[in-house]
């Protein structure tokens, strides 16, 4: 059957792509402007990105060839008929681990490359003896910056993230953080140097040792003067590889078993040695940090407990409203496992004069942050698909009404990977009704919760090993074992 | 109408109870069952009193038997409205398929047998040992040992329909008191064999000995009353440590847990597999044997297989023939035995369907249909998931040497399955160290002894009696007394 084409209108397609390129410019970095697009002209934008992104990438991401291929999908006419080319976050992780044990970095080098549009077959990695040797030589030869990141399951995922990635990343936060939605942008907001205050790494190839040296260049403007972190080396990836098999390996009652290389367990001493003055040494840089940048604008990336401790004692000597009013103060959650405090959010608010502390979601695998809003609904970046998938099916779930599923996301802005995303998260979105706090983006509801967690049923017995049974096990049977 | 509820019914030491029934399950999508309020009939559950162990020792052990005997045929699903009901239900419930269920059904009445079961306890207890004292001359003493029965608890697995008639076998053989907290995926088998055992002898001190309750493990109101030493001696725990951690709270002196705890099987096969299609058919189908039936869901089931057939990109190529060889052995299993699973974990779909877009280091055969898959990998590694394998999905790993696969074999490994003979000796005793607990001709890990063998290397059957000492000293052992008590070597 013939069809006759609709005439052919770019509006859109010229849209998207300047979406995809710098959101933030296009929009002036206007923070309430960004969050309160009407949800039509922004899902027609997200589609035409998809389709646009999908004709470019396809012939650059390996792997994502091959996902097309095998699902037969060169062009989608729904937001929901991307589901199928989303990446399970597993795709990161999925080189043999021998190759790290044996360091074979070529052979990853050839794996990664089939995960980013950029070239890495002229990067020589033959003198490459560790991960951290391995990705510095990416990062200094090529325009990646690789986000590395250890599981509890003891292996090491890899996300070959470009340094426009982290920029633009960067740039989302300060955005999204230094400007009260619903106003214009304030002086200073946009183009003023903000002290960054990172109790953390100076560098390193996870999102932890990365973050302080990005948010120099974004709320620093790259001014040295402005750039406060609290340790004066590099986050190793091989160290933080090693802590997670150790780990593993502990929880399965061997650690025997793990193999590790010489070089490496040479420096387990040095990193068992800054482990353990850490909560101590962060503390102190954050009572610095107090006394030195008194009544001036600061952006502090840290945990909730961390920042906590300081205000209280801070309280407790009779100090407050340390630093300027219009400072930005993003905490974790905290640990699993360490319950904040009651008072936390008050304690901290009083003491560091800040309107209210912001938490944030996000990963190494997306470049956008949604942050929490005042009704605590995480916001999602209009340049940021989100989608809910069916726990068993893995089927995107109506985009209508209040639905939990597996978060997925397709983010536009990636530069370097695909960016459609399967993550291990639970998520609620009420996909219908508009958050109270006057964003128009779509809002994930704050309990957020992993999905392994939630799995698993009530009481059902099966002599087949799980390694939560082992694990449990383990705690368990060596408990009372004597 | 509303549509008959399913019943985990309660049977008290030859009561049946079907009252206060409150509702369970129902996570996850799984049906809801309704099972009388344990809270209500928590004083029922346990054995009053030790004393009451003794008609169990009315019976001769043949009278053990005759009863077992009669029990079996009266399971037959043709006669039995009981079996009928729980088998419909049991549909939903167990983690495999209609066929295999119903196979298990069908088989579950030859257990009964009586020269098997005979042979069961010889082997793993000895009769002579159930039916008074084994007795020898040591030291001065006539030294005599006796396995009686204990006051037990079962938490039972719901892999099979089979585990519940296994545990009602295993009580009665050793005249032990049993209490059989039954599982969420088999909450109906076991209460339809003691109601069938109820309508043949109400009264008979076997029936008397059995209790068997549906509760939420870890309902700690409720375990906390029963797991009592005066209550129970013995708690014998099937893997799943959602219970079992709640049970090991409460073990204390006088309570003894026997954990039957989670393990997992391999493959070890040697080049030879790959020498010629023929060895490649053969060996396929000993692997898929040895994998397959019962879908997977089998502590003994295969889930890693080994070829050291070395990583060349020549061995790769054959192993991947060799893959091809099990899918199809698989694939052409009978549906009694194994089917395509009842619902393939997601999860795991999702990192199947990953593994597929790294073809440089992976071969994923079938998997698309959900019917179960073959991961074969490239190089010495198994899938980074494979703590998660089931369903019918194996990853085959090329290595260059045994001590490669040693490494893998673990406190946690049941079944090592080996093929060809050669490998035998050598495998079996470096695997032993190991901590592998079985080892098996590849393709017979299913079709061997079977659970009436020794199980592992943990074997409940010894554990689930108390061995008792009795010494009588002979005519001319010294006393402790008078003047020659100095004399006497107190030695340990």
């Amino acid at each position: 059957m013939a069809t006759t084409a609709p005439p052919k209108d770019n509006t859109v397609e010229r849209e998207a792509e300047r979406w995809m390129n710098d959101p933030y410019e296009h929009f002036g970095y206007h923070n309430t402007r960004i969050h309160s697009l009407p949800r039509e002209e922004v899902e027609a934008v997200q589609l035409a990105a998809m389709n646009l992104r999908l004709k470019e990438r396809r012939g650059e991401v390996q792997m994502l060839a091959k996902l097309a291929d095998a699902q037969g999908i060169d062009e989608v006419s729904s937001l929901e008929g991307l589901a199928p080319l989303l990446m399970p976050h597993d795709i990161y992780k999925s080189y043999p681990t021998s190759l790290l044990a044996k360091q074979q970095f070529g052979k990853l080098n050839g794996w990664l490359g089939k995960l980013t549009r950029h070239d890495l077959s002229g990067v020589d990695v033959s003198q490459c003896d560790s991960i951290d040797s391995w990705l510095t030589k990416i990062r200094d030869e090529t325009l990646l910056d690789v986000g590395a990141s250890s599981g509890s399951s003891g292996t090491c995922s890899f996300y070959p993230k470009s340094k426009r990635d982290y920029r633009l990343s960067m740039m989302g936060m300060r955005v999204q953080l230094a400007q009260k939605f619903g106003e214009d942008p304030q002086p200073g907001d946009i183009d003023g140097k903000i002290h960054a205050i990172i109790p953390l790494y100076k560098d390193g190839h996870a999102s932890m040792g990365a973050f302080g040296k990005y948010s120099c260049e974004i709320f620093a403007k790259g001014d040295p003067d402005f750039w406060h972190y609290c340790f004066d080396f590099k986050l190793s990836s091989d160290l933080m590889w090693l802590a997670a098999r150790l780990r593993a390996a502990a929880a399965k009652g061997d650690v025997s078993k793990v193999d590790v290389p010489a070089t490496l367990l040479a420096r387990r001493a040095e990193w068992e040695q800054q482990q353990a003055n850490m909560p101590a040494q962060q503390l102190a840089f954050v009572n610095e940090m107090i006394g030195k940048l008194q009544g001036q604008r600061v952006f502090v990336m840290s945990t909730s407990n961390l920042l906590y401790a300081a205000a209280k004692r801070g309280l407790e000597e009779g100090l407050s409203g340390v630093f300027a009013p219009d400072s930005v103060f993003m905490g974790g959650g905290g640990a699993k496992g360490v319950p904040l405090p009651d008072d936390l959010e008050e304690v901290i608010e009083r003491f560091f004069n800040t309107k209210r502390m912001i938490s944030s979601y996000g990963m190494t695998e997306m470049n956008s942050f949604s942050v929490l809003c005042e009704h605590d609904r995480y916001h999602v970046l209009p340049w940021v698909t989100p989608y809910l998938l069916d726990l068993d099916s893995g089927q995107p779930l109506p985009r209508s009404g209040q639905q939990t599923g597996r978060a997925a996301f397709f983010d536009m802005t990636a530069e370097s990977c695909w960016g459609g995303l399967v993550t291990g998260d639970l998520v609620t979105i009420d996909w219908d009704h508009p958050c109270e706090c006057g964003r128009t983006s779509y809002a994930m509801e704050k309990k957020i919760n992993r999905v392994s967690e939630i799995q698993g049923g009530d009481d059902k017995i099966s002599c087949a090993a799980t390694p939560g049974a082992q694990a449990e096990a383990m705690e368990f049977l060596t408990g009372f074992g004597g | 109408m509303m549509a008959k509820r399913p019943i985990s019914y309660a049977v008290l030491r030859g009561e049946v109870v079907e009252t206060d029934l409150i509702e369970f399950g129902g996570r996850g999508g799984d049906i809801t069952f309704l099972a009388p309020d344990p809270h209500k009939i928590a004083d029922r559950i346990p054995l009053a009193s030790p004393r009451l162990m003794e008609d169990m020792y009315s019976i001769p052990f043949d009278g053990i038997l005759d009863y077992l005997a009669e029990l079996g045929p009266r399971l037959e699903l043709s006669r039995n409205p009981y079996m009928q009901e729980a088998l419909e239900y049991s549909y939903d419930t167990a983690p495999s398929t209609k066929p295999i269920v119903d196979a298990f059904y069908h088989d579950l009445p030859f257990m009964f047998d009586k020269e098997r079961i005979r042979k069961m306890v010889d082997f793993n207890i000895g009769i002579d040992h159930l039916e008074g004292w084994v007795e020898q001359q040591l030291n001065g003493c006539t030294v005599g040992i006796r396995a009686y029965g204990s006051r037990q608890l079962h938490i039972v697995a719901g892999n099979g329909p089979v585990l519940g008639a296994l545990t009602v076998i295993r009580g009665a053989v050793t005249r032990g008191d049993m209490i059989v907290k039954v599982p969420s995926n088999d909450p109906f088998t076991t209460g339809a064999i003691a109601r069938t055992m109820v309508d043949m002898a109400p009264d008979h001190p076997i029936t008397k000995h059995l209790a068997v309750a549906y509760w939420r493990g870890g309902d700690e109101a409720l375990e906390s009353r029963i797991y009592q030493p005066h209550n129970i001696e013995k708690i014998c725990a099937w893997g799943g440590f959602a219970s079992v951690k709640h049970v090991t709270k409460y073990i204390q002196p006088g309570i003894e847990l026997i954990s039957l705890d989670p393990k997992r099987s391999a493959s070890i096969i040697g080049k030879e597999a790959l020498e010629s299609p023929e060895t490649m058919a053969e060996v396929g189908a000993r692997i898929a044997a040895d994998f397959a039936p019962g879908n997977q869901v089998a502590c003994s089931s295969s889930r890693l297989v080994y070829v050291m057939c070395g990583t060349e990109d020549e061995d790769i190529e054959k192993l991947k023939q060799l893959g091809q060889a099990t899918y199809d052995a698989m694939m052409s299993l009978p549906e009694v035995i194994s089917t395509k699973p009842k619902r393939y974990d997601p999860d795991l779909k999702r990192q199947v369907d990953t593994l597929r877009l790294n073809d440089d280091f992976y071969t994923v055969i079938g998997g698309k249909d959900g019917e179960g898959a073959i991961l074969i990998s490239h190089t010495s590694d198994r899938v980074e998931f494979w703590e998660y394998l089931g369903d019918r999905t194996i990853n085959i790993i090329p290595v260059d040497t045994l001590d490669e696969v040693l490494d893998v074999v673990d406190a946690y490994t049941q079944t090592v399955g080996v093929w060809p003979d050669n490998l035998w000796d050598t495998v079996r005793h470096k695997g032993a160290l190991h901590g592998g607990q079985r080892f098996v001709e590849l393709g017979y890990g299913f079709n061997g002894a079977g659970l009436v063998g020794p199980q592992d290397g943990i074997e409940p059957m010894r554990r689930i009696v108390k061995w008792i000492v009795s010494e009588k000293p002979s005519a001319d052992k010294v006393p402790l007394w008078g003047d020659t008590a100095k004399d006497v070597k107190m030695l340990a």
